[in-house]
């Protein structure tokens, strides 16, 4: 058991510090970058080279400095969804589960449909209709994932309520909005985290996946429209796929890793706490 | 069983009624989303027949009625951008997603299970790193990366499979031809798709079946001296394959409508491929359909699931009522 643990905590730490590097990237992408990634600085497909690290792109932009300027797009759709979604689906799960009855039918039926439409053709009808920056990505996004969380939350509410302590402090008067902030919330806090980390993964593969299929914003820099001009660019004919395509695809899967290890350590942390009570 | 029919039958519905609604509150003239982005360029008439043909002019309870019953008519209206019936379209399409996203569920759930069970009998141990560093990685790469590469080293580099479509266009196979030609078109967008929805079967079943080894009920069968194989088939498998139905069922509509980035990739002629081109030629109507027709086709998948799985597991029957 100890030696589960301990490779547990170890992975989360490890993600800690990937996801803390990429932050960190992104943030100083504009001191970092060598060059704007919105201008032409040089020839048209360069490889790489002295300079250009990763070669140009199809309009002579830096690819290295449109990478670094990449990462803010991801992360920044990638929390902001999750932020959208787990409100969404907390709210949605507490309520249900703490009021039962009417709003719980309510709710549940609501969940339902949500966890029924098929989620990729709806975020590209709704994204094509709207034509989202990042702020409206990450809506679109969260609106559209929250359901899962709120079902959870939902049985997981329903058990807290029971609880001696919670039935104590609600016949000494509490609100239900108090009991619910303060208590319930608490009860539930290692598991939206946990479920939050995996939410950001999830935002920030759907980004890339949107921004691949053309429909990201147009004005942010971002790894997945990278690789959609790459391909639109034939990329993949003249052999510029291996510093085009390659180096933005694997930050997705590094930035996601990193996440998802996160996760693991989490895991951990709810497992002893679990084991604490 | 009624009940859950009535459940998806609602859901389709407001689905139904969504499509209606979702283009009619999008701000600007509804000829911009009906006939492309430069409703300027059509003359009087032409604006006034695109209204009358989508019953624009009528009060929006008269619309509505009007659009249902096109609906169930298959008088779906043309698309703008392809001069076809969007009917038509659709029905040329679909099978290729069927297909695809068919074969594809199939492989992935018999794989995943499969490399999940023989895992978890290989090692006692909930967790082991490189299991969980591999499932780790290959989850984490998005579908539409894996799919360039895969047509970059096997399509472009060492062209042992064709690049584009799901069929030779000039070639005039037949009979057992045609067939090689239709798997060799299908074999990377089928790998892709493959390795994306693999690993959740791969993990679900490597959990499921460690659970399963520890139950007494397997060690009791064990200690009776049943063979090993018949315990594995008869007594472990056979429950991991609860569990992985269950996402075999919640996945369904993902690996539906998942295609759509593969099928870009490839060009494959799907549902998925058409929703794209719709989008990239804001193509409205026909972008609007393909969805209905991809929720329409998850929704009826979600219910056979449903069906299907109180017949495997009758334990879930009690409790739905």
């Amino acid at each position: 058991m100890g030696d589960r643990r301990t490779t547990g905590r170890l992975m989360g730490r490890i993600g800690l510090a990937l996801t803390a590097l990429t932050v960190f990237f992104a943030l100083l992408a504009p001191v970092l970058a060598p060059y704007d990634p919105w201008t032409s600085v040089a020839e048209a497909y360069l490889p790489p080279g002295a300079g250009h690290i990763l070669g140009t792109n199809d309009i002579g932009q830096d690819i290295f400095s449109e990478l670094l300027y990449g990462a803010g797009t991801s992360l920044a759709t990638g929390f902001l969804s999750a932020a959208v979604s787990l409100t969404i689906g907390v709210s949605a799960g507490m309520l249900a589960g703490w009021y039962g009855g009417r709003v719980d039918r309510f709710v549940t039926k609501v969940t339902a449909f949500f966890l029924t439409v098929p989620f990729i053709p709806a975020v590209i009808l709704l994204s094509a209709f709207a034509r989202p920056g990042v702020v409206g990505m990450a809506l679109i996004l969260g609106a559209m994932s929250w359901a899962g969380t709120a079902r959870v939350v939902r049985t997981q509410t329903l058990a807290v309520r029971e609880k001696d302590y919670i039935q104590t402090v609600k016949a000494m008067g509490a609100s239900d909005f108090y009991l619910l902030r303060r208590h319930v919330v608490k009860e539930l806090l290692p598991w939206i985290l946990y479920q939050g980390v995996l939410r950001v993964k999830s935002g920030i593969l759907s980004e890339s996946s949107l921004s691949f299929l053309g429909l990201g914003s147009t004005v942010q820099k971002s790894w997945g429209s990278m690789i959609y001009y790459a391909q639109a660019k034939n990329a993949l004919l003249t052999g510029a796929w291996v510093w085009w395509i390659v180096p933005p695809g694997l930050c997705i899967v590094l930035v996601s890793c990193a996440l998802m290890l996160i996760s693991y350590g989490a895991e951990e942390w709810m497992d002893k706490r679990l084991v604490r009570r | 069983m009624r009940k859950r029919l009535v459940h998806y039958l609602i859901i389709l519905a407001v689905i139904v009624v969504m499509n209606f609604f979702l283009p009619r509150m999008m701000p600007g003239s509804p000829l911009k989303s009906l006939a492309g982005e430069n409703p300027g360029d059509l003359t009087a008439a032409e604006k006034m027949g695109i209204l009358e043909a989508y019953h624009l002019n009528d009060p929006l309870p008269v619309q509505f009625v009007s659009y249902l019953k096109d609906l169930f008519t298959f008088r779906w209206g043309d698309s703008y951008v392809k001069r076809q019936p969007i009917a038509s379209l659709i029905a040329s399409r679909a099978g290729w997603t069927l297909l695809l996203a068919g074969s594809g569920m199939v492989l992935s759930a018999v794989i995943g299970t499969g490399l999940g069970a023989w895992s978890a009998f290989g090692r006692k141990k909930k967790r082991d790193m490189p299991v969980l560093l591999t499932t780790t990685v290959i989850s984490s790469m998005p579908p539409f990366w894996i799919a360039v590469l895969l047509l970059a080293v096997f399509g472009v580099r060492l062209k042992w499979f064709p690049i584009y479509g799901a069929y030779s266009m000039w070639g005039a196979y037949t009979g057992i031809a045609k067939i090689l030609d239709t798997c060799r078109h299908l074999f990377l967008p089928l790998v892709t798709l493959v390795l994306a929805s693999l690993m959740s079967f791969f993990t679900t079943s490597r959990y499921a079946t460690l659970k399963i080894l520890e139950e007494d009920y397997v060690k009791m069968a064990r200690l009776r001296g049943i063979s090993g194989k018949r315990v594995v088939f008869c007594y472990v498998i056979r429950n991991t394959l609860i569990p992985v139905f269950t996402l075999f069922m919640m996945d369904i509509g993902y690996l539906l409508s998942g295609s759509v980035v593969i099928e870009t990739v490839f060009s494959y002629p799907g549902l998925g491929t058409l929703m794209r081109e719709a989008v990239m030629a804001r193509d409205y109507p026909l972008m609007q359909y393909t969805f209905l027709l991809s929720s329409v086709l998850t929704v009826a998948a979600l219910f056979l699931a449903d069906v299907l799985y109180s017949r495997l597991d009758p334990r879930m029957e009690v409790g739905r009522g």
